[in-house]
């Protein structure tokens, strides 16, 4: 008898044990550190295997000899394009003309959405209209926004060149073809299509400006620019940074206006990081360099998404501390 | 809302400020107008029209975009690619933006940076990779390939912005329905998820939209004409058909437009969820 009962206890004991462990998971699971690791679960897998596999296979391919022009170099591994990263100067103009891209495109989207917003802040009537007008080119999708502006560009028939025909001394051009105008010709179709972003932080912005500031002003007789300089500038220069910051991104991300409008041509003359990483990977067939160019890039969005998450940062204490 | 009138200094000012405004406004629609317009001009007369008013009207260019050139099915790919994607991302994602916004965990720092990071680098980035996986996996040239693709452009903005919605939902709610007994799962499911739903949705649109609209990876993944999504068919007749404005205008109109209606009609929706995913 002795031995069975005992028996009968230790079954006990574990069955106890088990029932006690597998509320413990299933208390961890819906309340603790369970939880957490549960509801991150599904977005760690779809994340980790949609852009954490590809980028472990972009770091393996930077490595490896890819090129499908040359298949019986692969498996040939070592630092060579990295090497070539440093070395070849098409790499490091495609980065000066992406510099300069994003350098374009804050200072004309943000002066021309500061335009805007001080235009409109202050509307009474018609506020929902205006606010959709200077929104509007935001929702043009940029693989339009590549194909109108190439249909105003056009050297012959275009609309751009017809009405530069009715201003005195402007002689049109052939805004796409040329060498000196196609790189400012499609960081103006960027402005037109991304301003808005900054139009939208902008004036929230100013409407979170006290008008308390606006009215001290007037009592003391200062001018509208004086305002401007001393109320507004001051006031925005946190959402501003914010804005130069996340359209610094977008300009560096930016892919199908250039790659429709020019496809980096004319001779490499529009040829960014970006177009240069499609070009070399897809027209060159060297996968691996190209592997390589985007490491650079996602390196290059590191640095920006940091400093984007620090001034973010800096932004919400500054209004905590308000 | 109301607004003091500001510093008008008499007629003139305002007078000005008015007609600055509108001038600025009529460039800023202008290239849209002129979208409009050419898409209606005969095949080959937008070369020759005397103004910027349109002269002829027709619909011709768009007929035979659906009957002579395969647009209604690159639509329809467009539709389907689209609402897997945003609808799958929505389902892995939103937990994460849950998590992120409700609890303090080790790493969530990293995940946040992380999630902020696959969502601002260059598609290009990804793509060469995916493309040589894609070839490796047989997924390149097939639909569920691009929905793939689409997922990681839209997963990171579904974490983010859910993280968002799930920040405005006052702990307060949450604190009552376990303080009844509700588990940390059950007042996620039962309390927070059904107050997220108008935040969700907003998501599934924005996620939508970023699909609909993506070009490098529908050009890249996929070579068949058949298979092609919009955004991909209608950069083609650039190539294909450099000089026939009209039809071009006639496409990059047809699949912008659902976008700019849907914007116009749930603009205050739409700014403000932007506005939480990215700004926070």
């Amino acid at each position: 008898m002795e031995p069975k009962s005992d028996a009968t206890g230790r079954a006990d004991a574990a069955i106890a044990l088990r029932r006690r462990r597998w509320v413990a998971l299933r208390r961890s699971l819906t309340e603790g550190g369970g939880f957490v690791f549960l509801m991150l679960l599904p977005a760690l897998f779809v994340v980790g295997a949609v852009i954490g596999v590809p980028m472990l296979r972009a770091v393996e391919m930077s490595f490896n000899t890819i090129n499908f022009r040359r298949p019986a170099m692969a498996g040939t591994y070592g630092f060579h394009n990295y090497g070539k990263l440093f070395e070849d100067p098409d790499t490091w103009s495609a980065v000066a003309l992406s510099a300069i891209y994003m350098f374009g495109t804050v200072v004309g989207s943000v002066a021309l959405a500061l335009c805007a917003a001080l235009l409109t802040r202050r509307i009474v009537r018609f506020r929902a209209f205006w606010r959709v007008v200077f929104l509007l080119p935001w929702t043009v999708p940029a693989v339009v926004t590549a194909l109108v502006w190439g249909v105003m560009y056009d050297g012959n028939f275009g609309i751009i060149n017809r009405l530069l025909d009715y201003v005195p001394f402007m002689t049109g051009a052939n805004w796409l073809i040329d060498r000196q105008t196609a790189f400012p010709a499609l960081i103006v179709a960027q402005i037109w299509n991304e301003f808005p972003v900054a139009y939208i932080f902008i004036l929230a912005g100013l409407h979170a400006i006290p008008e308390e500031l606006y009215e001290a002003a007037r009592i003391d007789r200062a001018r509208a620019i004086q305002q401007f300089w001393y109320i507004t500038v001051p006031q925005l220069r946190f959402i501003l940074a914010v804005v130069v910051v996340l359209l610094m991104i977008m300009g560096f991300k930016s892919f199908p206006i250039i790659y429709i409008l020019t496809g980096g041509g004319p001779a490499g003359a529009t040829e960014t990081l970006t177009v240069l990483t499609f070009n070399t990977a897809f027209r060159g067939l060297d996968f691996s360099y190209a592997a390589t160019l985007g490491i650079l890039a996602l390196a290059i969005s590191v640095i920006l998404v940091l400093s984007y998450l620090r001034l973010v940062a800096r932004l919400q204490h500054e209004r905590g501390g308000q | 809302m109301s607004w003091s009138p500001g510093p008008v200094r008499g007629h003139w000012s305002a007078l000005a400020r008015v007609i600055l405004l509108c001038v600025l406004g009529m460039a800023v629609l202008f290239p849209i107008y002129w979208m409009l317009v050419i898409a209606i001009t005969p095949t080959g007369f937008s070369r020759s029209l005397p103004g910027i008013l349109p002269q002829t009207v027709t619909f011709e260019n768009f007929v035979s975009l659906f009957t002579e050139r395969p647009m209604a099915r690159w639509l329809v790919n467009s539709i389907i690619v689209a609402a897997l994607a945003s609808f799958l991302s929505l389902v892995f994602g939103t937990s994460c933006g849950y998590v992120l916004s409700k609890m303090k965990f080790r790493g969530a720092g990293l995940v946040m940076i992380g999630v902020l990071v696959t969502q601002m680098m260059p598609g290009t980035s990804i793509i060469v990779p995916l493309y040589i996986l894609f070839r490796d996996l047989g997924l390149l040239d097939t639909m569920s390939g691009m929905v793939v693709g689409h997922i990681s452009l839209v997963v990171p903005i579904a974490i983010w912005m859910s993280k968002g919605f799930f920040d405005r939902i006052p702990q307060d709610l949450e604190a009552s329905a376990r303080i009844d007994g509700c588990t940390r799962l059950g007042a996620y499911l039962y309390v927070s998820l059904p107050l997220a739903v108008p935040g969700l949705a907003a998501i599934f649109i924005y996620g939508f939209v970023t699909s609909w609209h993506d070009f490098l990876f529908a050009h890249s993944l996929v070579h068949s004409q058949q298979l092609w999504t919009a955004a991909n068919g209608i950069s083609s007749f650039r190539g294909q058909y450099f000089t026939l404005h009209e039809l071009q205008m006639a496409a990059a109109l047809v699949f912008a437009l659902p976008v700019i209606i849907v914007f116009i009609v749930m603009q205050r929706w739409i700014v403000s969820g932007a506005m939480t995913g990215s700004v926070r």
